[in-house]
């Protein structure tokens, strides 16, 4: 038992020592933070005014309507307008005038445009203008502009049409759909996009840290083959030991770095208007942001099936680190073991669009993808605890199994050089003994 | 090394019993024998096709320094695998401290040198030397004692906290040296443990060797080199294609071997001594290094007869040296022997 420690612990130190592991562990949440700041951040600096002249080919008042329609939205503050317009009213051919105008796009210039809008003459009618500019890539103001341009223009049609102009108003308000998470029958004050995000980094989260994870695993148990520490430690410990003790050692890196990372999402989560204070952002913008708050149960039920995916995967893995040679070998080798883990990691999204049906039911129970599928499927859904029960039950057992064919081939294949050994020996291994 | 042979020379050469040995052995109970500390009962170890050990039986007596000799590739590292539990013989039966138990499960009680030494690159020398302790079963506080202790003794304690990958191939190997030895074990197991050091490094080893068999320690080790296994071990076992070809004391060997043999050294006038080396009346076999030269007397030929023949040739001599025959020679012999019956076992 104590050597098993001794195995454990080495993994654990000369791993956690590492630069590599530093900068992935504190890297992460800080990318996170970033990622989620920096968008704010942009949000409260996107307040400078566009600067648009309309070319005006319109006969009617529609010209000036839309002008009057794009100079009124203002910014948060209520003051400062988001477009600053220039009217030109020009009939006929606007080429010249409008290339002219929009030299003075040219940032050399005083004041200078960030696009030139035309309105021919039967804009009302056809609904057809154009718009040239510096800034065509802002979805969102070009987004505005058509939006502000439309109303006009379906206004006008129908004003024309005799409809009262305050029915017409009340009729074009919009609808606004707010969604809201519902677990265990009672709303969760969480929004869709907010736990959609959640599912799907957990199911990241946890691909990627399998993936890696298992192949430091199998990396390592390769370098102690190579460099033929295994002498040293197959005249002193069992097999079933140094395999234990290495996939529990990396397997409680993985949970470290993982506790790390969600613990930092969770952390965030939970405190949007003190991080809003400290970054000066709008206490309603941080809200907005998509971060998912975690709920302790979520991050539980994550945790423990990461820990166990973790072993599943990291006694395969260090199994087949065994029977290999070289990392070009086990390249190759590997290969069937991540397709496992990608079905695992494509199940999570066939839960996402379907929670409860039998596809997500299935892979929750399976082994090899209910490490990837429960934590998921629990935070859309509400899990019923006996299959929850029955799920972990599965997981143990199938655990204990792999572990023990693993360690059978591990025993044989760590002293075995040269020649890659062929699946019908592999199984021989396994009966062996 | 000569003043020993030349007392050899002068006087009888008595045989000292076999049992007698340079280092103490373990006081046993009245007539209780102490069981050997490593025995081979007819192992034999294949590998795909070819036989790697054939029918190998030896013992290991406890306390002393034993060798495991034989030209590359004879099966000394297999035999030393097999008894560490690394793999397991095809026949036969290892046991060791008169034990059934495996290997592994006595590890606590016998060090082990690979011959491939491996050590975790990026792990720091001291971390690396408790983490060998610690597999071994000793408590972290303990190992950390006696590792600082080790890197102490051979001399590379300023490189306690540095990472194995900044070492010189010779420090790590006396890092791995200390570290099949922090557990204090009672048998030690070195494959090849000189090779590739330097002088300085091989003889600060060889003390070490030296004075774990004084404490009582048995060590048994692998080596080609003769010399030094002529010069430490009490019982050598040579081996050649996985089959024992020698095997007991040093002295028996020796006696064993027959002949008489003298050492020469010659000071001027070689060529003159040319036609004498070459008659085959008197002389049985020569191995020629030039300025000097060793070489069996033919039977029936006495040394005076050689004497009087070279010096009345006017060949210059700076010694001419009746001698145990050397363990180098008995290994050209003996291997020489066995490979060219091996051949012949082929061809026919």
């Amino acid at each position: 038992m104590n050597k098993i420690f001794a195995v454990v612990r080495r993994e654990f130190i000369e791993r956690v020592r590492t630069k590599a592991f530093l900068l992935a562990t504190l890297g992460l949440p800080l990318l996170m933070v970033f990622a989620m700041v920096v968008p704010a951040l942009m949000m409260k600096g996107t307040d400078r005014t566009t600067r648009i002249a309309v070319i005006d080919g319109t006969n009617d008042s529609t010209g000036v309507q839309i002008v009057a329609a794009l100079s009124k939205p203002t910014f948060k503050d209520g003051i400062r307008p988001k477009f600053a317009i220039e009217h030109v009213v020009m009939a006929g051919d606007v080429t010249a005038k409008r290339d002219s105008l929009l030299l003075r796009t040219s940032r050399e210039v005083a004041e200078p445009l960030d696009g030139v809008m035309v309105l021919p003459e039967n804009t009302l009618a056809a609904g057809k203008v154009a718009y040239f500019g510096t800034n065509v890539s802002s979805f969102e103001t070009m987004g505005e502009l058509e939006g502000l341009i439309s109303s006009v223009v379906v206004g006008t049609r129908l004003e024309r049409a005799g409809v009262d102009a305050g029915v017409v108003t009340a009729a074009m308000r919009p609808a606004d759909m707010k969604t809201t998470k519902v677990a265990d029958g009672k709303p969760t004050g969480e929004s869709g996009a907010a736990s959609f995000l959640l599912a799907y980094v957990m199911g990241f989260l946890l691909y990627i840290s399998v993936v890696l994870f298992g192949q430091q695993t199998m990396m390592s148990v390769i370098e102690e083959k190579t460099s033929r520490i295994m002498e040293i430690l197959a005249s002193s410990l069992r097999p079933f030991q140094m395999l234990l003790g290495k996939v529990i050692g990396v397997g409680a890196v993985g949970l470290l770095q993982m506790s790390i990372w969600v613990g930092t999402v969770f952390v965030v989560g939970q405190n949007r208007t003190v991080l809003a204070g400290i970054l000066k952002v709008p206490v309603e913008t941080m809200q907005a942001l998509p971060i998912p708050s975690i709920p302790s149960d979520l991050l539980l039920v994550f945790l423990t099936y990461f820990a166990l995916g973790f072993l599943l995967f990291g006694a395969v893995f260090a199994a087949v680190g065994s029977m290999v040679n070289s990392t070009q070998e086990a390249q190759q080798a590997i290969s069937g073991v991540i397709m496992v883990i990608m079905v695992g990691f494509f199940g999570v999204f066939a839960v996402i669009k379907d929670p409860s049906g039998s596809l997500g039911t299935a892979l929750s129970l399976i082994p090899f993808t209910a490490p990837f599928v429960m934590p998921v499927r629990w935070s859309m859904s509400s899990v019923p605890l006996p299959q929850l029960a029955l799920s972990l039950a599965i997981m143990v057992g199938a655990l204990l199994a792999v572990v023990w064919v693993a360690g059978r081939i591990y025993r044989t294949g760590i002293l075995m050089y040269g020649k890659k050994p062929t699946l019908r020996e592999v199984f021989r291994w396994v009966r062996a003994g | 090394m000569s003043l020993r042979l030349c007392v050899s020379s002068l006087f009888p050469l008595k045989l000292p019993s076999p049992q007698s040995s340079k280092f103490p052995r373990p006081l046993t109970l009245g007539n209780a024998v102490a069981a050997a500390a490593v025995r081979f009962e007819k192992v034999t170890k294949r590998f795909s096709g070819h036989v790697a050990v054939k029918d190998l039986s030896f013992e290991v007596p406890t306390g002393g320094i034993f060798g495991l000799l034989g030209p590359n590739g004879a099966g000394k590292s297999t035999s030393i695998r097999m008894m560490m539990d690394i793999i397991e013989p095809d026949e036969g039966s290892i046991s060791l401290f008169g034990s059934d138990r495996k290997g592994r499960d006595l590890s606590a009680r016998i060090g082990f040198l690979p011959e491939e030494r491996g050590l975790y690159k990026k792990m720091k020398v001291l971390d690396h030397l408790v983490f060998f302790g610690e597999v071994k079963g000793i408590a972290r506080g303990e190992a950390k004692r006696r590792a600082a202790k080790w890197l102490d003794r051979l001399g590379i304690a300023d490189w306690a906290q540095k990472k194995v990958e900044d070492l010189s191939k010779g420090m790590q190997q006396k890092v791995q040296f200390a570290g099949s030895l922090l557990h204090d074990p009672e048998l030690v197991v070195l494959d090849e443990p000189f090779s590739g050091l330097d002088p300085v490094n091989s003889q600060v080893m060889k003390d070490v060797v030296i004075d774990l068999a004084k404490s009582g320690v048995t060590v048994l080790f692998s080596t080609h080199i003769m010399e030094q296994a002529e010069r430490m071990c009490d019982h050598i076992v040579i081996i050649a294609r996985g089959e024992k070809v020698v095997d007991g004391s040093l002295q028996e060997i020796k006696a064993g071997f027959g002949g008489r043999h003298i050492a020469l050294g010659f000071t001027h006038d070689r060529e003159k001594a040319e036609r004498v080396l070459a008659d085959r009346r008197l002389v049985a076999s020569i191995d020629d290094y030039g300025a000097t030269a060793d070489l069996q007397m033919a039977e029936g030929a006495d040394p005076e007869g050689l004497l009087h023949a070279l010096v009345r040739e006017g060949v210059g001599l700076s010694r001419f040296e009746i001698v145990e025959p050397s363990l180098q020679a008995i290994f050209i012999a003996k291997v020489g022997n066995a490979a060219v019956a091996a051949r012949t076992g082929e061809a026919a």
